[in-house]
């Protein structure tokens, strides 16, 4: 629930945004950011669905990237517990 | 350029580091981050990176799990919360309803989220329907609440609310001498809406090392590092180490939001008991679920409050035990079949230990 998730602005309706994240594309609360001058092509960090920062591209790209890894690592665990473990475990 | 992981930790191996440092982290996150990369075993034996009250899901009162259960069952109402509240059981006779998912399946109208903002829309698409929104977690979750009712909800939604502060938990810790660590890394996510100063206290008040750190290993090792430096220069300060987006006082817009619309009150923690001023209560009776129906909850229920028997999530909230510390850790209790909170949320230490692989672990400063 915690996990927030850096996403980039493509349009901007009034206080919502459409942003995307590697190829997610979702509305965006931007109420919280109010006191911003947000524009397209800006990095938000986004918690459930709110802005909740401005941030630079370069932030937004280390956590897609820790993102990324923490995919495949849990994939990598699921697939080695439901072998190592058949039905029930 | 820019330090990498790999860095850090020749950083820290180089500290002459000769008494044990216990770090707790408060957050989720950073434990996920931790477990997954595997920084515990590539650590110096003398450090050791303890998870904390990090996981709202885990400390929410059993009691409003209970009640929203009830409501569900016994109201004509859409009950809508975030995913991991739907797993969590409540303590209930072996016949009786025991979590959300489980009144779902007999029959009530309940619907998973990932946003405030989806209840609105579902509040929205059934205007002659109740619904009620069973908002839990930690601040960065409670200020989009709040932003949700500062720009106006319909009148058929209301919400029952479990939102908390996660410093005052630190503070009940150290206050009660119930502390474990003696250094903490704060969360950067809480830091980035209320503002880093609110851990300034840990510094001030107990003259411990402190640092905020972002999600990456890279930063989560900066702050690492940068307790055990302070704690070997014996000059303790709050090191931001995510001023990426974690400012001195936070997005000032969210506290705004959050104070005109909630209080902050003593608060109950499953498990735990009350807290000093760590829970948010609604200012407005007008949406308050609590309000808008009759009161559920049934206090003289056996083990009203607690976690399930033979769980000890609340210790391991606190940071008193490591989850393999629990006999039922991977025994009873597995992300299949959990039987507490901290093994039903993705934020909780159980689940994110077992799901990471980890079967056993040693501290090295074994209690
Ligand atoms: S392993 Fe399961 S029963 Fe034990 S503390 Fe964790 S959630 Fe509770």
């Amino acid at each position: 629930m915690c996990l927030g998730i850096p996403m980039q602005v493509v349009e901007i309706n009034q206080f919502v945004a459409r942003c995307t994240a590697k190829g997610v594309e979702r509305d965006v609360s931007l109420f919280m950011l109010q006191h911003e001058n947000l524009a397209v092509g800006d990095y938000v960090m986004v918690h459930v669905g709110y802005a909740i920062q401005k941030m630079t591209e370069e932030e937004a790209h280390s956590s897609w990237e820790l993102f990324d890894e923490m995919v495949r690592l849990e994939e990598e665990a699921l697939a080695a517990y439901q072998q190592g473990n058949k039905p029930n475990a | 350029m820019s330090l990498t992981a790999a860095d850090w930790l020749h950083k820290i191996h180089e500290l002459p580091l000769s008494e044990p440092v216990k770090v707790m982290n408060v957050c989720g996150g950073h434990e996920r981050s931790i477990t997954m990369a595997g920084l515990r075993a590539a650590l110096p034996k003398t450090v050791e990176l303890i998870p904390g009250p990090g996981c709202p899901v885990c400390i929410c009162p059993e009691e409003d799990v209970y009640v929203a259960i009830q409501l569900a069952l016994h109201e004509a109402v859409i009950v809508v919360a975030f995913g991991d509240m739907l797993r969590v059981p409540v303590n209930v006779g072996k016949r009786d309803i025991r979590s959300l998912e489980h009144a779902k399946a007999a029959g009530a109208d309940i619907r998973p989220i990932a946003s405030p903002l989806e209840a609105l829309q579902i509040a929205e698409q059934n205007p002659q329907r109740q619904v009620v929104f069973f908002a839990a977690g930690f601040e960065t979750t409670t200020a989009p609440v709040a932003a949700l009712l500062m720009q106006g909800i319909p009148d058929n939604l209301s919400l029952l609310l479990s939102g908390r502060l996660t410093w005052p938990a630190v503070a009940m810790l150290l206050e009660t001498g119930q502390a474990r660590f003696n250094a903490l890394i704060a969360p950067g996510h809480v830091a980035t809406v209320m503002g880093a100063q609110e851990w300034q206290f840990v510094v001030d008040q107990y003259q411990m090392p402190t640092a905020i750190a972002g999600f990456t290993p890279v930063s989560l090792l900066a702050a690492l590092y940068s307790c055990l430096r302070q704690g070997l220069e014996h000059k303790p300060f709050l090191d931001n180490c995510y001023p990426q987006v974690v400012t001195e006082h936070g997005n000032l817009t969210a506290q705004q939001y959050l104070q005109q619309t909630m209080t902050v009150q003593d608060a109950p923690w499953r498990g735990i008991g009350n807290i000093a001023q760590s829970g948010f209560s609604l200012r407005n009776s007008e949406h308050d679920a609590r309000v808008r129906f009759p009161d559920y909850a049934e206090p003289a229920r056996k083990r009203a409050g607690e976690m399930p028997a033979g769980c000890d999530c609340a210790r391991v909230v606190l940071g008193a035990i490591y989850p393999n510390q629990c006999r039922l850790y991977g025994s009873a209790c597995t992300p299949r079949h959990p039987i507490g909170p901290c093994m039903v949320s993705d934020e909780g230490a159980c689940r994110i230990w077992w799901s990471s692989g980890v079967r056993t672990f040693e501290p090295s400063s074994a209690a």
